[in-house]
């Protein structure tokens, strides 16, 4: 479903993610959790494109998100002017694809055939990333509803406007969804008249409307109050249940336990571990993981 | 006494009554036009400054954009009234009010596109990133969004931009243009009256009723647009 290959994000000199790859099958619920400004949050945000990676590429099915890193492909760099310029001077390709590689040697001018070659990865690859968002879910930490459009407003505009449902059909989707939360009655409500639990459980019915075939949970309970955190992680659950494929970042160590198939531990920009959870949480080997698991739980 | 019989003298006698109105309708048409120019190119302006495009077509816009600011903001409003008057437009036979409108709404644009792109930036970048997530483009987050809470952020500023607008076309005197500050100035050294102060007295009290009427009409305005959505 979501194939993250080799991601790097610097925010200037801050190299956060720095070789991430990671596969998420349909069906699977990865639940991602590290220490804070481990750069969990960035590597979700990279997964549909609110963070641009530095390096490496993003796949949705088979289509690709971001565009083609060079660097990933050994057949593009072999056209590139560096390349050509270290076997002039008498390295094997092999030697000088590693260099470029492990040096990060290509610049930003390689050449027209260089060019041609990543345009044409582009080409056969890539969709344009509205597309591919709306394939994919996002659930924030801040709910971030829309503040000017009523509930009912918030749930249809995105399909409308996107010309997948007409206004009626928008409203009759989001009508049922508002149902299955109970929230039906607040339909005509703007999001300030809403707690926040009910403000999630919105956002995650807004994604749901799109008919996304992932969602992605950016800590959806870090900013509710505890009473509220039980209904939206009900409401997640049952999404669970239901089969849906979800990359969610927690805290919540409990849930993550119950709800995941698999887990990644992220620090420093990497992933350290991943197990299924049951193995996870009773036999962590990587020393700072259990280091982490000792402090949350 | 003197005093309020001469004020009641401008309105009473048509001769001064006229001139004030003559002089009140051409401060009006140029601030009415002078702010929709300001508007229309403040918003086009914020827009250009406020867009992410690394393209290279935006750097040009771009550019200028900045240019037209700190050009606009950095020198004094008659200066480039006289510009306008006596350089861009001294041309036989130009309507003056246009001269004066364009000249205004230059000037007001860069306040107004100032405001607009604060008002924007104000608006929380989640906005933005939850209607992108949902596969919107970046013009209908923009606009569905964005803009509409920006609106609200920004219409009080807006409103005091227009009133300083108003005020500072009492300048357009400066190049011969008969506006109420003129008028008032006329009537005052006018014969009959030969005193400026009940003259004077009346435009002030024309421009106050202006700029109450305006200062209640975008109060009326932001609670309206505010009713909606309390945050
Ligand atoms: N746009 C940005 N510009 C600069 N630095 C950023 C930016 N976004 C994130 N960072 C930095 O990147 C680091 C990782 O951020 P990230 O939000 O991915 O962490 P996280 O693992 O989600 O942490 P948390 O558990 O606190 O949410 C942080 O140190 C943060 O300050
Ligand atoms: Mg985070």
């Amino acid at each position: 479903m979501i194939s993250v290959k080799n991601i790097y994000k610097n925010f200037g000199d801050l190299k956060i993610l720095r070789g991430v790859s990671c596969d998420i099958k349909k069906g699977e619920r990865v639940v991602i959790i590290g220490p804070s400004g481990s750069g969990k949050s960035t590597l979700l945000r990279c997964m549909n494109l609110l963070e641009t990676p530095t390096y490496g590429e993003v796949w949705l099915g088979e289509k690709l998100v971001t565009e083609p890193d060079p660097y990933l492909h050994v057949d593009v760099i072999k056209t590139s002017k560096t390349f050509a310029s270290l076997v002039a001077e008498g390295m094997s390709e092999e030697e000088a694809v590693k260099k470029i590689k492990s040096e990060d040697l290509l610049k930003k001018h390689e050449g027209k055939e260089f060019k041609k070659a990543l345009k044409a990865i582009h080409d056969e690859n890539h969709q344009d990333i509205n597309i591919s968002r709306q394939k994919m879910g996002m659930v924030f930490q801040h709910f971030n509803l829309f503040n000017n459009l009523t509930v009912m407003q918030n749930m249809t505009l995105a399909p409308v406007q996107l010309k997948l449902k007409t206004q009626a059909e928008a409203e009759e989707t989001a009508a049922k969804l508002l149902h299955r939360i109970g929230l039906y009655d607040k339909k005509d409500e703007y999001p300030s008249k809403l707690s926040g639990g009910q403000k999630q459980r919105v956002a995650i019915v807004r994604a749901l409307a799109m008919n996304p075939d992932v969602m992605l949970f950016d800590e959806p309970t870090s900013a509710l109050d505890p009473e509220m955190v039980g209904e939206v992680l009900d409401l997640i659950r049952e999404l669970a249940e239901e089969g849906m494929t979800m990359v969610i970042v927690t805290h919540e160590m409990g849930f993550a336990k119950e709800v995941a198939t698999r887990v990644l531990f992220v620090d420093e920009g990497r992933i350290k571990e991943e197990a299924p959870p049951a193995e996870f949480f009773a036999d962590p080997k990587d020393h700072r993981l259990q280091d982490f698991l000792s402090k949350v739980l | 006494m003197k005093f309020i019989n001469d004020v009641i003298e401008c309105f009473a006698n048509p001769k001064y009554l006229s001139a004030m109105l003559e002089g009140l309708k051409l401060t009006f048409i140029i601030s009415l036009g002078a702010a929709i120019v300001g508007l229309l190119l403040g918003t086009l302006v914020a827009l250009v400054k406020i867009s992410k495009s690394t393209s290279p077509w935006m750097i040009f816009p771009r550019t200028i954009c900045n240019v037209y600011i700190t050009v606009i903001r950095g020198t004094p409003m008659a200066l480039q009234l006289f510009i306008m008057a006596f350089v861009i437009f001294a041309i036989r036979g130009f309507p003056q009010e246009i001269t004066a409108i364009i000249a205004f709404g230059i000037n007001s644009g860069a306040y107004v596109a100032e405001s607009i792109r604060a008002g924007i930036l104000s608006v929380d970048v989640g906005q933005t990133e939850a209607g992108r997530a949902l596969g919107l483009s970046n013009s209908v987050t923009m606009m569905k969004i964005v803009i509409p809470q920006a609106i609200k952020n920004v219409i009080p500023t807006i409103g005091n931009e227009l009133i300083a607008l108003i005020k500072e076309t009492s300048i357009v005197s400066m190049i011969g243009m008969y506006d109420l500050t003129a008028a008032a100035k006329n009537v005052g050294a006018g014969h009959n009256l030969a005193s400026y102060i009940a003259p004077m007295t009346v435009a002030a009290l024309f421009y106050l009723a202006i700029v109450y009427a305006l200062t209640f009409a975008v109060k009326k305005l932001e609670r309206r647009l505010r009713s909606g959505d309390k945050r």
